[in-house]
């Protein structure tokens, strides 16, 4: 029993680190992934350009490989000390897990985003203009409350995966609930740690659902 | 005074040459009717008065405000985004398809741009549009959202949102193409009591009785020009291509 309590006990400590990069990852690429999506519908053709082999490279390659890049890249890129980049408490190995999420994770937000804001009709567009509506107004108060309403149900799906690549953080050695799960399993000889961890994932997810859920039915008052 | 002045109006489409110098003028209380052919270039017509296209060249002047001209040395300009907003608060236009906001109330698309355009208290605008509502018989529906209206409440929202800011001209551009003949006449109906308070209007459409009835002035466009006009091409059409065109009504 001692066993079980000691287990929850140290894949709760590595919880914090995969909630800890769900959050961060889900507060930074959100708003980039806007951005993003701005400078692949710019008229500049060299702005498009390049916002679209960014979008490419991040949907192209894995993750992980992603990942690595970030964190050994200013060492053999620009021969800077690894530890000099850590933020205040946090060890650059998380920092450049959270850059590397967020970065991975605005190009697909990106590309959902684009298909939203491209899906309005021009109409809308127009009816405000005749209005008087700055661009600034006709974006923020009619053209992203209809978009965040058609792209609710890409970005819940998005953000489950998120939860489940959380565990990829591992090849950067940060002690998310993956690694702490896997460690415990080799030194108990035993998968319960797996188990245990598998119900925590399935259960953040549950919670992501229910929240996301609801947000859809706030909107659904109108079609 | 002329609210409406559009003079030698060029307008094309990449090699399509949509619009070949219309000159067009509206008094104020006046209703215009624009009738013709698909394809002949009204609603393109509609949509330079109403800044959505860029014209190519030509003068067009709104409530006295220079929206763009050409110049004798032939250059084509318009006037600075804030005369532009400005000219954009004296006008309203009606669409075939309403293009209200889904996701606002009946009453947030007609106050939105009062309170956030026309900066009005909140409470002014509610006033506006509570009157708006009643005068158009939807006084019961100001809490609705447009998907569950009637083509002919949206529309009847959408023509209180266009006069919600007290303009000086109306357009309408076939504003009840959408609509089955039973809510059509509904439409024209509060169409025709505003031509009785002498509202300034341009009217595209294809109904032709309304127009001959409505209309102070009558326009007959086809290939980009103005074939005609006047009050009676309707009862009298002078040249062979319009009576061509109206022996299909
Ligand atoms: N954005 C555009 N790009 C290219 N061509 C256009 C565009 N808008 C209109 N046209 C063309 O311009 C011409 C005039 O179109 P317009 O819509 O003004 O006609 P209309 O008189 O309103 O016809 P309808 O009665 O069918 O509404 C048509 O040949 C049309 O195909
Ligand atoms: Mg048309």
């Amino acid at each position: 029993m001692a066993d079980i309590a000691s287990t929850l006990s140290q894949l709760a400590g590595g919880l914090r680190f995969t909630l800890g990069i769900f959050f961060l990852t889900l507060l930074f690429s959100i708003p980039l992934g806007l951005l993003v999506a701005r400078g692949r519908m710019s008229k500049n053709k060299i702005v498009s350009g390049i916002i679209r082999v960014y979008i490419s490279i991040m949907r192209g390659t894995p993750l992980m490989l992603q990942l690595l890049l970030v964190y050994f890249g200013p060492y053999y890129i620009f021969a800077v000390k690894l530890s000099d980049l850590d933020v205040g408490p946090f060890k650059y190995r998380f920092v450049a897990t959270i850059i590397g999420f967020s970065l991975n994770y605005a190009a697909y937000f990106a590309e959902i985003f684009r298909g939203g804001i491209q899906s309005m009709p021009v109409g809308q567009y127009e009816a405000s203009q005749i209005l008087g509506f700055t661009r600034m107004q006709t974006y923020f108060r009619i053209i992203l409350p209809q978009v965040v309403k058609r792209v609710l149900p890409s970005v819940t799906n998005e953000v489950i995966t998120l939860v489940k690549d959380t565990s990829l953080a591992q090849v950067l050695a940060v002690t998310e609930m993956f690694t702490t799960a896997k460690n415990l399993a080799s030194a108990q000889v035993s998968v319960m740690p797996f188990i245990v961890a598998g119900v925590f994932y399935y259960v953040m997810n549950g919670v992501i659902e229910i929240v996301m859920n609801r947000a859809e039915k706030s909107m659904s008052y109108y079609s | 005074m002329n609210v409406l002045e559009m003079k030698n109006i060029h307008k094309s489409f990449d090699d399509l040459e949509v619009l070949k110098g219309i000159d067009l003028e509206v008094k104020k209380g006046e209703v215009v009717g624009i009738i013709g052919p698909s394809g002949g270039g009204k609603s393109t017509l509609l949509r330079c008065a109403t800044t959505l296209e860029r014209i190519d060249k030509g003068n067009i002047s709104i409530a006295g405000e220079t929206l763009v001209k050409t110049s004798n040395s032939g250059l084509t300009q318009y006037t600075d985004k804030k005369t532009m907003q400005q000219i954009r608060g004296r006008f309203g236009l009606v669409f075939q398809n309403f293009n209200l906001f889904p996701h606002f109330s009946v009453r947030r698309n007609i106050t939105e741009a009062l309170i956030h355009v026309h900066k009005k208290s909140r409470e002014e605008a509610d006033s506006i549009c509570d009157d708006l509502l009643k005068k158009l018989g939807m006084e019961d529906k100001a809490d609705a959202y447009p998907c569950n209206l009637s083509g002919g409440q949206q529309q009847r929202v959408s023509i209180a949102r266009a006069l919600a800011v007290n303009p000086d001209i109306l357009f309408f551009d076939e504003p009840t193409s959408a609509l089955d003949p039973e809510l059509t006449s509904g439409i024209l109906k509060v169409i025709r009591e505003l031509a009785e308070e002498h509202m300034t209007m341009v009217i595209v459409t294809h109904e032709m009785v309304f127009a001959r009835d409505v209309a102070d002035k009558l326009v007959f466009m086809d290939g980009g020009v103005i074939v005609e006009q006047g009050k009676d091409i309707i009862s009298n059409p002078q040249k062979e291509r319009t009576r061509e065109f109206l022996a299909g009504y």
